[in-house]
């Protein structure tokens, strides 16, 4: 068990115990069964690097409070930046107004309760970081990527650091609270054969402080990593069109797994029905050597939590064990609903939003082949190396866009080739991993997952794999 | 929640802040104030989802000394805080480069008259409650009652108001308010393992010209019926018509090749062609941001230049680069009055018009695909490269014959341009980037082997 020192509580919201359980009692006023307040603070700088000159710095403050009343399946939510007590009891008959009966619910007494482990260790917070020294390591990865090579023409570097406070006190008496680190900083490099351009893109971060730059990953490694893309598109080919194998590259595919798998067993979907997977718990959906986590629980990690926003803490839950399904992500209202245990993936991305079940970090765990052993076994295929992004939608369709990738022939990578589009129907997909490999590694921490218009911050991996057959959008 | 007294108020606060801003040292500064309300409701299978009722605000500024630029936003208005985060910016500023291009914009012409551009409707905040929910009640209700809809993902209803309140250390100070309403409904049709899904919305500014729910829940049934019993077809080259949904998103990407920040920067594949001929003669594309009662319609932009219309291609060639200030002093250009918060963004941005109903489109089409949704990323203004996961319904002898799914698209948005050979008649300003229904000649759809 970890004691903030000073939480979000007395820091930034003046309101005492009494008057936060005098809030969850008007909002429990027409006959709610629970009632929660959400409190953030979120304090975020960003420096921006172009045209050889550092163009803009910037510092936001955002602050404010959700009021969620739970009623049934039904919830009624408000939401406020402006914190006299009159318009936080105005916010809270807005949520409260989701029910029209009597009272049912009183809110227990708070009793505080704190996270077991800080997954954030961190030692030189962003925050902490003069301007100066963060501006160095912007200029390091500029000139890493703008001086690689004369083809590349132009760089662009940004760098953030955010800091969210969040605290949550519930009608069940619970009181707990975080303060969340995150850094992140890209490099977009452009490179030039006229006629041609293409753009290449690395970086990294993290829940992570500045020393992550020393020892994880520098920023000459971020230059240089997107300098290399941007080099290797020059020479790249349009992707062929068609099914074939396909090799996905360990870490950067993860992508895969979170639109192919995770999103669908997200509880909202499976509760409702929408999602193929709702009627599929302890069936076999996936090829018997497949192993899908989501862990929340891994130290520095982009998708990481001491407590979810709900305040649940989150453990690590197996989603699918030797191809079958056997867990869901779960929130509060879902978990409710279907009467099964929380697992502390209840997210939201600020305090305006309604919490709702979302992945953290998700990967497929590591099997027992080779890299070279899978990609040899190819006689004519398609290697995914980086990606730009993925979607899917409840039947299971989904799609992801590849930025850069290779033709295998003879069981060999030969051709680089560029911007394919991977399309497929996951259950089919998922009997189609036939080889996985023994090298897990997790994507760039870079990544953000958009659903309902909320966005949070992702990582996924996965080994390296080998899908049977897959349809490659390209050019014929 | 913002009541006319604190619109009032924020004036007040921006202008205080130029001043405070201007005595501590900074050359120049511009502010916004941000704030407004929102409703929305969710309903599925009957009942109430989520209920949200909430009221917000937020300023952001951004200022300069010896050409050098910082800025900051904060949802706290308190005005210690506000001091506080001017000081910072001053002191970050001296950091930061000196960058001779950045400043406010020289001249201070007047905004449009906000009120002609009808931009608010009064009804939308008189509105009750339960109406608002009844809404949302009875369009799911009227797409339940087709016995082929199998699941919900629920039907919605939203308004939304803002206030948007300007000024800078030239002297601009302006307000002006806002309203949307929309109103939508998400379906599924067909077993577990043989889902299909769609969805309509309807959004506008003014409550009288929503849709009703009868045509959002037949819209939205039909939109995910025609779907059922999809194939996969073979890899082919075909050409391709583009409902009006998907010619959006095409304008929406042509509008990321010619945007004044992109062009500068040379991350477009469009930089440079000024003048030339990049597409057919009958393409012609706008952005205007004066058209009354239009969702991308605005008095001023976030720098305070007035809306205008812009030519951004006029019968194929390429006419104008959207820019802000900051964009045309590095083209040599003037600003078309597009910055927006992040940047540069559209007002309403739009292909005209053609003279061929969608029917006759489809006529005229042997062999091909209409495009009806598409799924995924892929789209590189770098090169013009377009390649994503596609929906679709498969034409033969101008008759749609089946629907198709699992396919991907790979194009090029130049080649596209060139290759556009009908446009439709049937342009209607459902978003803010947006055109009528076209066929291109040929584009790959990948599939199955052959």
């Amino acid at each position: 068990m970890i004691r903030i020192k000073s939480s979000i509580f007395e820091n930034h919201f003046n309101i005492s115990d009494n008057e936060f359980k005098k809030i969850l009692n008007t909002a429990l006023s027409l006959g709610g069964d629970f009632s929660e307040i959400y409190l953030e603070y979120r304090m975020h700088n960003s420096i921006i690097m172009e045209e050889d000159i550092i163009k803009e710095t910037s510092e936001s403050i955002s602050l404010g409070m959700g009021i969620r009343v739970i009623s049934g399946d039904k919830t009624g939510y408000g939401y406020t930046n402006d914190l006299s007590l009159e318009k936080i009891r105005k916010t809270a008959l807005t949520a409260a107004s989701i029910s029209s009966g009597k009272i049912t619910q009183k809110a227990l007494s708070i009793n505080p309760a704190y996270p077991e482990k800080n997954l954030y260790p961190v030692i030189r917070h962003g925050r902490d970081t003069s301007l100066d020294d963060k501006i160095d390591l912007v200029k390091k990865a500029y000139s890493a990527a703008i001086d690689f090579d004369p083809s590349i023409q132009k760089v662009k570097v940004s760098f953030s650091d955010l800091t969210q406070h969040v605290g949550l006190i519930n009608s069940d008496g619970l009181k707990i609270s975080d303060i969340r680190p995150m850094i992140k900083m890209v490099c977009l490099a452009i490179a030039e054969k006229p006629p041609d351009l293409e753009a290449g893109f690395s970086g990294g971060g993290g829940r992570v402080g500045i020393e992550y730059f020393q020892h994880s990953l520098t920023p000459e490694e971020i230059g240089h990593e997107a300098a290399t893309e941007a080099l290797q598109l020059l020479e790249a080919k349009p992707p062929p069109a068609g099914e074939m194998p396909v090799v996905l590259s360990p870490g950067h595919s993860g992508v895969f797994i979170h639109e192919a798998v995770g999103h669908l067993l997200e509880a909202d979907f499976i509760r409702k029905k929408t999602s193929v997977f709702w009627n599929k718990q302890g069936k076999k959906v996936a090829h018997e050597k497949v192993t899908i986590l989501d862990d929340p629980t891994i130290p520095f990690f982009r998708g990481s939590y001491n407590v979810d926003d709900e305040g649940t803490l989150p453990h690590k839950t197996t989603l699918i064990k030797d191809g079958k399904l056997v867990g869901f992500l779960q929130d509060r209202l879902s978990a409710g609903l279907m009467d099964l245990p929380l697992t502390g993936h209840g997210r939201r991305q600020d305090y305006s939003c309604i919490p709702i079940p979302r992945m953290s970090n998700t990967y497929i765990d590591k099997g027992d082949h080779d890299r070279d052993e899978i990609i040899k076994s190819v006689n004519r295929g398609f290697y995914a190396h980086r990606f730009q992004g993925g979607q899917v939608e409840d039947s299971g369709k989904f799609t992801f866009s590849v930025s850069s990738g290779f033709l295998i022939e003879g069981g060999k990578l030969t051709t680089p080739v560029k911007q394919a589009t991977l399309i497929g129907s996951n259950l089919d997909i998922l009997n189609k991993i036939e080889m996985i490999g023994s090298d897990l590694e997790f994507s760039l921490q870079t990544g953000t997952c958009g659903k309902g218009g909320q966005e949070t911050p992702v990582t996924d991996g996965c080994p390296t794999l080998k899908i049977s057959s897959m349809t490659v959008g390209g050019i014929k | 929640m913002t009541d006319g007294s604190s619109y009032e108020k924020y004036k007040d606060l921006a202008e205080w802040m130029v001043s405070f801003a201007r005595s501590s040292g900074a050359d120049e500064i511009e502010v916004a104030v941000i704030s407004g309300n929102e409703f929305s409701v969710d309903v599925r299978n009957g009942n109430i989802e989520n209920l949200v009722e909430a009221g917000s605000r937020h300023i952001g500024f951004r200022l300069r000394k010896d050409q050098k630029t910082a800025s900051a936003s904060s949802s706290d208005l308190e005005k210690d805080i506000l001091k506080q985060l001017v000081l910072n910016a001053l002191e970050r500023a001296q950091i930061a480069s000196r960058d001779l291009y950045a400043g406010l914009p020289e001249r201070i012409k007047p905004p449009l008259d906000a009120e002609s551009l009808l931009l608010f409707d009064p009804c939308i905040n008189e509105m009750d409650s339960k109406k608002k929910i009844d809404l949302a009640i009875k369009t799911e209700k009227i797409a339940l009652l087709d016995n082929r809809i199998t699941n919900s993902h629920g039907a919605g209803f939203e308004t939304r108001e803002v206030h948007t309140t300007m000024a800078n250390s030239n002297g601009f100070l302006q307000q002006y308010k806002e309203t949307f309403c929309s109103l939508g409904a998400g379906l599924q049709a067909g077993d577990t393992d043989h889902i299909v899904e769609d969805s309509w919305s309807c959004t506008k500014r003014f409550l009288h010209e929503i849709e009703s729910p009868e045509t959002v829940a037949k819209k939205a049934v039909f939109r995910t019926i025609r779907q059922l019993n999809p194939r996969k077809i073979k890899t082919q080259n075909v050409p391709v018509i583009f409902e009006p949904r998907m010619t959006s998103w095409l304008m929406g990407f042509l509008f990321s090749c010619v945007s004044g920040a992109a062009i500068y920067q040379k991350t477009s594949f469009l930089a440079g062609r000024l003048g030339e001929r990049i597409g057919n003669p009958f393409i012609t594309v706008m952005d205007d941001g004066t058209m009354p009662g239009r969702l991308g319609t605005t008095p001023f932009d976030a720098e305070g230049i007035p809306s205008q219309r812009t030519v951004v291609m006029e019968k194929g060639i390429l006419k104008n680069y959207l820019c802000n200030t900051y964009a045309a002093k590095k083209l040599k250009l003037e600003s078309t009055g597009n910055a927006d918060s992040g940047g540069i963004g559209p007002t309403n941005f739009y292909l005209q018009n053609g003279t061929s109903p969608p029917n006759n489109i489809i006529a005229s089409m042997e062999k091909g695909l209409i495009l009806t949704r598409i799924i995924g990323h892929g789209l590189n203004p770098v090169n013009g490269d377009i390649s994503r996961g596609a929906f679709g319904l498969w034409v033969e002898d101008g008759q749609v014959i089946y629907p198709v799914s699992e396919i991907a698209i790979s194009g090029n948005l130049g080649s596209i341009l060139n290759n556009i050979e009908m446009v439709g008649n049937d342009l209607e300003f459902r978003s803010s980037v947006c055109g009528p229904t076209v066929k291109v000649g040929e584009m790959t759809i990948a599939g199955e082997s052959n």
